[in-house]
């Protein structure tokens, strides 16, 4: 974890909604697919607070520099500011942060699932498991084709996995939400394949939930990469916590320190 | 030219330079070691700590505000024990000084925390919690007059040997009256402000943004607010005041000076640059050096009016 100042390369919009965000750092950094950064850099005290956003990519640059890079959608005041700042301009950055997806092993069957701007922490971890001997498919859910990430963007290179887009409008892909389609995955799963499975999964909040009732139901693994309203992203404000069981009882655990990523069923949903 | 002196006393404490942390933004210390050496602070004020661990409130804990933020984290701890056992021992290899601020349900409870924090020799001060907005016997029942204040004080003044630091409210109409109350009852020090009591709603789904309906206010939005109160106990009180509330930079730490604080604390400007305290605190000693001045002390006070 570091506290760094660093340089916009380039902030393009892509579609309606994304943001491709790329940051030139002083060293590299090496992260777990799910970690994020606190980013800041818009001039003046409003809004005050930096934005979490999942690190989509982080390499090493020329000159033993690095390179970290985001995407994100405009939601408030901090991204519509972000999002107007141009090449050259300078941000604080504080990163890697937060519990990221375990990979565990190979030999398991991993289910990432990605709703709306999700995508962003769910495909590094494809990304990492592209690498490996194991097998994984993508289920892609948004309100319309527009909100899909680009094709270009898909992690994998020629052995992408199995790549399952869902709109809810029916723009491309399936004619529904990516619940649907996980669910009923799900359902037809044979035995031995629900003990192999471990779902990976960033996007709304009942999206999540659904999942990981179904996800329980059948009894499979799933760990969930939860959002919430952060001051500090580094585990000193206490402002981000989640309701997580502990025992019989319900524990206050911080998002950005415990998580972002939980074991699905451990979350009081 | 010499190294000006950035050294304070907060009456019997003497402190290498004026910047503290605020308690509640610095975790227990450790969290900011990745992002520099934290006994280069004239002490560390660690999360507020109470006799059991406590759980803190509901999710919906922060909303961001115009230039600063509520909060309603309800005084989430990990209870003095394990503070004394786990924590303490880390904050004094890593060479830091560092004070703890202390909350309890009753007056009884307390003193019970400032007793058991007493054997800690370590530990360079206690700050009273009188003024937690957010949990309702987190303190306000005796912050939020000079009685109160006064039998608090009395108390926590009896328990300890240690240096008492009083940290006030500003949701009061008279701060420097309960200032005053905390000097007569025995008080080293007092601290303020603490965050002001605000409150965010949804106007679309009609509801709270927090969880506690209300919240503390802090940030750079209540430093006027802060400086003005500062400046009201200074001329009211005889003992060393610790100015609080949106410190942002160097300059707003000066501010604060300048008014008579003897020392100053940084809080929510921790959460956006974890470097925030260094910073501030190179940038005091800059300043000194810039205007040629041998100290804080020369400086600290001198408002012109």
């Amino acid at each position: 974890m570091q506290f760094v100042a660093g340089k916009i390369v380039r902030n393009e919009g892509h579609g309606e909604i994304f943001y491709r965000l790329e940051v030139a750092i002083p060293e590299p950094v090496e992260f777990t697919p799910g970690q994020f950064a606190m980013v800041s850099g818009w001039p003046g005290n409003d809004p005050l607070l930096p934005r979490p956003l999942a690190i989509f990519r982080a390499g090493a640059a020329p000159k033993g520099k690095g390179t970290a890079e985001f995407v994100y959608k405009v939601v408030g005041r901090g991204t519509a500011l972000l999002s107007g700042m141009h090449p050259g301009e300078r941000l604080s950055l504080t990163l890697p942060l937060g519990r990221g997806f375990d990979l565990g092993r190979d030999g398991r069957l991993y289910w990432l699932v990605g709703g709306g701007v999700g995508f962003s922490s769910v495909f590094p971890a494809a990304a990492a498991l592209a690498g490996r001997r194991t097998e994984f498919e993508m289920f892609l859910g948004s309100r319309t084709r527009e909100h899909l990430p680009p094709k270009e963007w898909t992690p994998g290179g020629s052995a992408p996995g199995r790549v399952h887009l869902c709109t809810e409008d029916g723009t491309a892909g399936y004619f529904g939400r990516v619940t649907e389609v996980v669910k009923e995955r799900l359902a037809g799963l044979s035995a031995a394949d629900v003990s192999r499975l471990m779902i990976l999964s960033c996007g709304p909040r009942e999206m999540l939930k659904e999942i990981a009732f179904a996800a329980a139901e059948r009894g499979a693994e799933m760990q969930a990469a939860l959002e919430n309203h952060m001051a500090c992203g580094f585990g000193v404000c206490w402002g981000c916590v989640v309701a997580l069981r502990d025992g019989e009882k319900v524990a206050y655990r911080r998002v950005c320190k415990e998580g972002p990523v939980f074991d699905a069923r451990e979350v009081v949903w | 030219m010499v190294k000006p002196d950035l050294s304070v006393s907060l009456g019997s404490l003497r402190l290498k330079n004026p910047v503290m942390s605020a308690s509640g933004t610095f975790g227990y210390g450790l969290e900011f070691a990745p992002f520099y050496d934290i006994s280069r602070l004239g002490a560390v004020v660690v999360k507020g700590l109470s006799l059991a661990p406590t759980p803190g409130n509901p999710p919906g804990r922060i909303v961001e505000t115009a230039s600063g933020m509520l909060n309603a984290i309800g005084l989430q701890n990990i209870g003095v024990e394990r503070f004394m056992a786990d924590v303490a021992p880390q904050l004094e290899g890593a060479g830091a000084v560092f004070a703890a601020n202390i909350y309890g349900r009753t007056a009884e409870e307390y003193e019970a925390v400032a007793e058991r924090l007493s054997g800690l020799s370590s530990l360079a001060a206690i700050e009273v919690n009188a003024s937690c907005p957010n949990v309702k016997e987190g303190g306000m029942a005796f912050g939020a007059a000079p009685e109160g204040i006064q039998r608090l004080t009395e108390r926590v003044r009896k328990a300890t040997d240690k240096p008492v630091w009083v940290k006030l409210s500003p949701n009061v109409s008279d701060i420097a009256s309960v200032a005053a109350a905390a000097e007569a009852s025995g008080a080293d020090a007092v601290s303020l402000i603490n965050t002001i009591v605000g409150m965010a709603v949804d106007h679309r789904t009609r509801r709270p943004k927090l969880s506690n309906t209300t919240g503390g206010l802090s940030g750079p939005a209540i430093k006027p607010v802060a400086l003005r109160m500062v400046w009201e106990v200074c001329r009211r009180v005889k003992i060393p005041v610790i100015g609080i509330g949106g410190i942002q930079t160097a300059a707003d730490a000066l501010e604060f000076l300048l008014v008579g604080a003897a020392a100053v604390q940084v809080g929510t400007a921790n959460f956006r640059n974890p470097r925030a305290c260094v910073e501030i605190l190179e940038g005091i000693e800059a300043f000194l050096r810039e205007e040629r001045l041998s100290g804080i002390a020369e400086y600290r006070g001198g408002l012109l009016l």
